[in-house]
C-alpha cells in the first residue's frame, strides 16, 4: 500500500530528496483516502509543489477540513483560490484562506456553479452604499471583516445552483457587516482608540474573549436586521435552516454545558424563526442585556464579562470557528481604518477652513445671527481657535430646526467668532464624532494656512517681473487680498498641438462601438425635435387659434393679427459649447486617457447634433507661461487631423485655471448664439507652481467664472475626483457641477451630461 | 352673451386637504401672502408642493387655481382671449386673469418649463404694483389684496436652458420644500394610502436609501408620492415587493445595475 503510493507521488513530488520526517508527514496525511480522492489530491499536489512546498504541507494539513466542506470536484477550484490568495498576499493570507474554508465554500449547499465578486459589485456597492448612506467600499479579500471603511469580502462564493440565490448570500454578508458599523461595534464612537483591544486585552483568555464579544455583537445584529431588513431575514430563513442542521450535526460532540455553542444554535434559530432552544437562566440574562435596543458600551462589555466567565466554567472545550455570515472580528484593522479617515478629515476640515475663514471674519453679521449666538465659554486662553457646538437640545435654538441640530455652528478665532459654512459643519461633527471635539491645531493650522498665504509674497515672481513680457496675450488676475486685478499679471500663449498618427482615436471607436451608436441615436433625437410654430405669416396649416382671435379681434372692432399659420419647425438648437481640458500633471495615467476618450465620444456624438463647440485644453507653468492649446476651434470641422489632436493629448503641468478661463470667455463672447456654454473638465482644484495655490487659486477662479456669467456665459465643471469637494459648490454654485469618481464611466457620462445640460 | 369659462366656484376648496408641516412653511406662506409677496416653492419631485398649495387655499379660504407650466404656454394661455360664438366676439378670461378678479391664488407648476417671455408677464403682478395688464381689451386690473401668485420649480435640473431669470426669482419669498423628516414621512404615507404605520415604515427606510444613492449615479432618489403609490398597490393585494419595484424601482431608473441595487434594498426591508 505505502509502496503504491510512493510510486505515485514521485511522479509528482521528488520524494527521494525528502527527508523521513517531511515523507512521513505526507503519506499520514494521504493515509486513508479512497483511489480517486487520493488521484485528485495527489494531482493538486502537483500543481502546488512547484510554486511552495511550504504551501503543499499546509494545504495537506488542512485537507481533511477542506474535505468535510467540498466535493472532490470542487478541490482543484479550491486550489485554485489558494494559488490565487497565494501570489497575491503571500503564505500567511494563503493559510487563513485555507483556515476559512467554510465562509468560501458553504459546508452545507454545494452546488456547481459559483458567483464571483466581480460579477455582482455593479449590483451590490449601490446597495451597500444606499444602505449605510456614506461611500463606503467593496475589496476583495480572502477572509469576511469590514475596517469600518471598506466591507472585505471573499472572492468566490459556490452556492446553490441558482446565482440568484448566490447573489443573496453576498447580500446577507454585506448587511451583516454593514451592521457592525451601523451598530459600532469597533466603539469608533468612543475616543479613545483602543478601547476595545484594551477591554480584550483584561482577559486571561484573549481570542476567547474576542468570539464571545463577536457572537454576543452577531445575536445584536441579528435581532437588528430582523426589525431594519425583514425581508432580508426572511428571505435568509430557509438559508439559517440549513446552517442550523449543520451546527446540530458538528456540535453534537461538543457537548452540552458548551454555552458558545448553545449561543449560536440559538442565534440561527432566532435568524431562522425557528423555537428557540431553552437557555439556562443566566445565558438568557446575558442575551438580554446585550440585545437591548439602546445599549452602551459599558453594557455590552459587562455582558461579554459574564459571558466570557460563564463559557470559563463549562470548562473542557473547542473554541467553534465563527458561524460564516459572521465574518470576522478586526479591532486592529478597524482602528487604523480609523485613524487614516481621521487623517484625510483633518487635511480635508483644514483645507476647507482655510478656503472660508477670510471671507466669514469680512462678512458682517446680521442681526439674526446675533440673535442666535452662544455664549462663549472661555477655552481659547491658551489656545487660537476652538469649535463650538449650539446647546441646541434644550429648545433655544428652534428656529434652525431645518439644520442638523447640533452641528457645530461658530469657530473662536483669535478674537473673533465665525460662522461656520454648512458644508463645514458636517465634516466638524464627523471630527467631533471622532475624538470628541475638533482639536484647535486643526483651526491654528487652517487660519495659518490661509493667513499665511496672504503674507509671504512669492520671490519667484517678484525676481520675474523685470522681465519684459512679450507675446502671448496679457490677462490680469484677481487678487482676493486687495480685492482688485493684478493688471496684465499672466501671460496666456496659445498653442497648437502637434496631431499624432497614433491609434488612440480608432482603439477608442471600436472600444465603445455600441456606445457611440447609441450616443448618436440619442443626440440625434435631439437635433429632430421638432415644433409647432403657431402664429407665423406662412406655414403647413392654419392656426385655427390665431385665425379665431384675428376674426374675434375684427369683430371686436380691433385690427387683426396677420400670423395665422402654423409651421412645422425644427428646433433650433443655438448652442455653442467649449470644452475646457484640464492638461496638467495629474491627469497623467489613466484620468488622462479616460478625459481623451470622453472627448471622442462626445466629438462622434456632437457630430451628430450639429451644435457648435471647440476643444481647448490648459496647462502652464507661472504666470508668465500659461498655455492654452487648440485641439478644436469653433470653425474647424472635426476631421482626422482633430481626431489625431485629441490623441496628442498628454499630461503638461499645473492647473492655473484663471487665464485660460478668461480668454474662453472672451472666445465664446465672440460667438453668436442663444446659449454659451462652458464645460470644464478637470481632475482637482486650480493650482500653479507659484504662489497660486488653495484660496487665491480658488479667488481667482472663481472672479474668472463670475466675468463669464456676467457675459452671459454659462459655466460647468466635470470634476474627476474621489470625493465631491466643497470647493466645487463655492466655485460653480451647487448645481454647477458634477463629480464622477470612476474613470472608466467619464467617457459615457460626458456626453450624457451634455445632453441634460443643454435639453 | 354667457362667458363660458372656468368658474371661480369650483376652484374653491371645500374639504381640508391633508397636509402635514414640515417646518416653517405655513407661518412664512401667511406672512408671505399678509403682505402681497408672491411665493416660490422649490423641491424635488414629490416632496408636497403641490399639495402645500392646495392646503394654504383651504387654510387662507380662497380659491387655488393652478396652472401646469408648459413650453407652447402663451400669454393669451394666462391672460385670456377673445372668441367668437354666432358671430359674435366675446372675451374668455385666462387662469391668471380669473384669480386676479376674485381674488384668488394663482398657481403655476413647473413655471421653468415655460418659456422665459410668457412668464415675464407675471413681472407686474408680482411685484408691489399687483396689476395684470390686459392689452387685447387695453384693461389694467389691480390685484385686491386676497389674491396670491405662487410658482414652483424643482431646482434638480440641471439644464442651462430651464433656468429662471433673475429677474423673474428675484420677486419671490422663497421656500425650500424638502422630503419630510422619517417620523412624518410615515405618517404621511400611512394616512395617504391607508396601509399600517409599520408597512409605511418600511417603505420610507427603502426610500432613504435609494435617496443616499446620488452620488452613485441616481438623478434623485424615491419621492414621497412614490412611497404612496407603492402603498396603495399594497393594500390592493399586490404582493409588495412587485407593487414597489413597479412604483420605485422603475420608475427611478433605466440602468440595469441600479435597478438591480434598489431590488435588492426592496427584498432586503420587505
Amino acid at each position: 500500500m505505502k509502496n503504491g503510493l510512493t510510486e505515485r507521488l514521485r511522479q509528482v513530488i521528488p520524494v527521494d530528496r525528502l527527508n523521513d520526517w517531511e515523507r512521513d508527514e505526507i503519506f499520514d496525511h494521504l493515509a486513508d483516502y479512497e483511489p480517486l480522492v487520493e488521484k485528485t489530491v495527489i494531482e493538486q499536489l502537483g500543481i502546488l509543489w512547484p510554486i511552495s512546498s511550504p504551501l503543499c504541507f499546509d494545504f495537506l494539513g488542512h485537507l481533511t477540513k477542506g474535505l468535510t466542506c467540498l466535493s472532490i470536484e470542487q478541490l482543484p477550484d479550491w486550489v485554485k483560490g489558494i494559488l490565487d490568495i497565494y501570489e497575491a498576499h503571500g503564505l500567511r493570507a494563503a493559510r487563513e484562506y485555507m483556515d476559512d474554508v467554510e465562509a468560501h465554500y458553504l459546508c452545507t449547499i454545494r452546488g456547481k456553479k459559483g458567483l464571483s465578486l466581480d460579477e455582482i459589485i455593479p449590483r451590490l456597492l449601490p446597495y451597500l452604499r444606499g444602505l449605510s448612506g456614506q461611500s463606503l467600499e467593496i475589496q476583495k479579500a480572502p477572509s469576511l471583516y469590514t475596517d469600518t471603511r471598506s466591507v472585505f469580502l471573499p472572492r468566490e462564493i459556490i452556492a446553490p445552483a441558482r446565482s440568484n440565490d448566490n447573489f443573496y448570500l453576498y447580500k446577507l454578508l454585506v448587511s451583516f457587516l454593514w451592521a457592525e458599523i451601523e451598530l459600532d461595534i469597533y466603539c469608533q464612537q468612543q475616543t479613545a482608540p483602543e478601547v476595545l483591544e484594551d477591554f480584550f486585552l483584561s482577559f486571561e483568555d484573549q481570542e476567547l474573549a474576542a468570539s464571545c464579544y463577536h457572537l454576543l455583537q452577531t445575536v445584536r445584529r441579528a435581532e437588528f436586521l430582523k426589525s431594519y431588513l425583514p425581508g432580508l431575514m426572511r428571505d435568509g430563513q430557509p438559508l439559517f435552516r440549513l446552517l442550523l442542521k449543520d451546527v446540530d450535526l458538528s456540535d453534537s460532540s461538543a457537548g452540552p454545558g458548551n454555552e458558545l455553542a448553545t449561543v449560536r444554535q440559538w442565534l440561527l434559530c432566532c435568524c431562522a424563526d425557528d423555537p428557540l432552544p431553552d437557555l439556562s437562566d443566566e445565558t438568557a440574562a446575558i442575551l438580554h442585556q446585550a440585545s437591548a435596543e439602546k445599549i452602551s458600551y459599558e453594557d455590552i462589555f459587562g455582558a461579554t464579562t459574564r459571558f466570557y466567565a460563564r463559557v470559563r466554567l463549562t470548562g473542557d472545550f473547542k473554541l467553534p470557528a465563527p458561524l460564516f455570515f459572521q465574518g470576522k472580528l478586526r479591532p486592529a484593522e478597524a482602528r487604523m481604518a480609523r485613524l487614516s479617515r481621521r487623517e484625510e478629515q483633518k487635511q480635508q476640515f483644514i483645507k476647507a477652513l482655510a478656503a472660508v475663514i477670510p471671507h466669514l471674519s469680512g462678512a458682517p453679521e446680521t442681526e439674526t445671527e446675533q440673535t442666535e449666538k452662544i455664549q462663549i465659554p472661555s477655552i481659547n486662553e491658551s489656545e487660537s481657535g476652538a469649535i463650538l457646538s449650539p446647546m441646541g437640545q434644550d429648545g433655544k435654538n428652534e428656529q434652525s430646526t431645518e439644520e442638523k441640530q447640533n452641528d457645530p455652528r461658530y469657530i473662536c478665532l483669535d478674537d473673533g467668532q465665525i460662522k461656520v459654512p454648512k458644508e463645514l459643519r458636517h465634516l466638524a461633527r464627523e471630527i467631533e464624532n471622532d475624538l470628541g471635539k475638533v482639536p484647535s491645531f486643526y483651526i491654528a493650522s487652517a487660519s495659518r494656512m490661509a493667513g499665511g498665504r496672504g503674507k509671504t509674497p512669492a520671490t519667484s515672481i517678484q525676481e520675474e517681473e523685470g522681465k519684459a513680457l512679450q507675446g502671448g496675450l496679457l490677462y490680469d488676475e484677481w487678487d482676493f487680498r486687495r480685492r482688485g486685478f493684478r493688471k496684465n499679471w499672466c501671460m496666456l500663449i496659445e498653442k497648437r498641438i502637434i496631431a499624432t498618427k497614433g491609434t488612440f482615436v480608432t482603439t477608442t471607436m471600436e472600444k465603445y462601438r455600441g456606445q457611440i451608436l447609441q450616443l448618436k441615436r440619442q443626440f440625434e433625437m435631439m437635433r429632430s425635435q421638432q415644433r409647432l410654430v403657431r402664429r407665423q405669416q406662412d406655414g403647413d396649416d392654419i392656426d385655427l387659434d390665431a385665425l379665431t382671435e384675428a376674426y374675434a379681434d375684427l369683430r371686436a372692432g380691433l385690427v387683426p393679427s396677420e400670423d395665422l399659420f402654423v409651421r412645422r419647425q425644427r428646433d433650433e438648437r443655438d448652442i455653442a459649447a467649449l470644452f475646457l481640458v484640464d492638461m496638467s500633471s495629474s491627469t497623467e495615467g489613466w484620468v488622462g486617457t479616460a478625459l481623451k476618450e470622453s472627448l471622442v465620444l462626445l466629438s462622434e456624438a456632437l457630430q451628430s447634433l450639429g451644435d457648435r463647440y471647440a476643444i481647448y485644453g490648459f496647462s502652464g507653468m507661472r504666470r508668465s507661461q500659461s498655455e492654452l492649446f487648440h485641439v478644436k476651434t469653433f470653425t474647424e470641422p472635426y476631421s482626422e487631423e482633430i481626431r489625431g489632436r485629441i490623441g496628442a493629448i498628454s499630461p503638461m503641468d499645473y492647473t492655473r485655471m484663471g487665464p485660460p478661463i478668461r480668454h474662453c470667455t472672451k472666445v465664446l463672447r465672440d460667438i453668436d448664439a442663444r446659449v454659451r456654454l462652458l464645460l470644464i473638465l478637470t481632475d482637482g482644484k486650480p493650482e500653479d507652481y507659484d504662489d497660486y495655490k488653495g484660496e487665491y487659486a480658488i479667488e481667482d477662479t472663481r472672479h474668472a467664472l463670475t466675468e463669464a456669467k456676467a457675459g452671459g456665459i454659462h459655466s460647468f465643471c466635470i470634476s474627476i475626483d474621489k470625493e465631491a469637494q466643497d470647493y466645487l459648490g463655492y466655485l460653480f454654485g451647487d448645481i454647477n457641477y458634477t463629480f464622477i469618481n470612476d474613470v472608466k464611466k467619464l467617457p459615457l457620462r460626458v456626453p450624457e451630461i451634455y445632453r441634460t445640460l443643454t435639453s | 352673451m354667457q362667458i363660458t369659462g372656468q368658474k371661480i366656484e369650483e376652484h374653491r376648496i371645500h374639504d381640508k386637504p391633508f397636509y402635514l408641516v414640515q417646518k416653517n412653511e405655513l407661518v412664512i406662506a401667511e406672512a408671505a401672502y399678509k403682505n402681497g409677496i408672491p411665493l416660490l416653492l422649490k423641491g424635488p419631485t414629490g416632496s408636497g408642493k403641490s399639495r402645500f398649495m392646495q392646503f394654504l387655499a383651504w387654510k387662507l379660504q380662497r380659491p387655488l387655481i393652478t396652472v401646469s407650466c408648459h413650453d407652447d404656454l402663451s400669454t393669451s394661455d394666462l391672460v385670456g382671449r377673445y372668441l367668437i360664438r354666432g358671430g359674435e366676439t366675446f372675451w374668455v378670461d385666462g387662469p391668471m386673469t380669473l384669480a386676479v378678479r376674485h381674488g384668488a391664488i394663482c398657481y403655476l407648476d413647473e413655471v421653468v418649463e415655460a418659456r422665459k417671455d410668457t412668464t415675464v408677464v407675471i413681472h407686474p403682478l408680482a411685484d408691489d404694483r399687483r396689476e395684470l395688464a390686459i392689452e387685447k381689451r387695453g384693461e389694467l386690473l389691480a390685484a385686491p389684496p386676497e389674491f396670491m401668485l405662487a410658482v414652483s420649480y424643482n431646482p434638480g435640473y440641471q439644464s442651462v436652458l430651464k433656468d429662471m431669470k433673475q429677474s423673474t426669482r428675484q420677486r419671490f419669498v422663497a421656500l425650500e420644500l424638502g422630503y419630510p423628516n422619517a417620523d412624518l414621512e410615515t405618517e404621511i404615507v400611512a394616512h395617504e394610502s391607508a396601509i399600517d404605520e409599520k408597512l409605511a415604515r418600511l417603505l420610507v427606510r427603502i426610500a432613504a436609501m435609494t435617496r443616499g444613492l446620488k452620488d452613485s449615479g441616481l438623478q434623485e432618489g424615491a419621492s414621497t408620492r412614490l412611497l404612496v403609490h407603492a402603498g396603495l398597490l399594497i393594500k390592493d393585494g399586490i404582493e409588495p415587493r412587485e407593487a414597489c419595484q413597479v412604483t420605485i424601482t422603475q420608475a427611478l431608473t433605466d440602468d440595469r445595475e441600479m435597478l438591480n441595487a434598489i431590488d435588492e434594498m426592496v427584498s432586503s426591508v420587505l
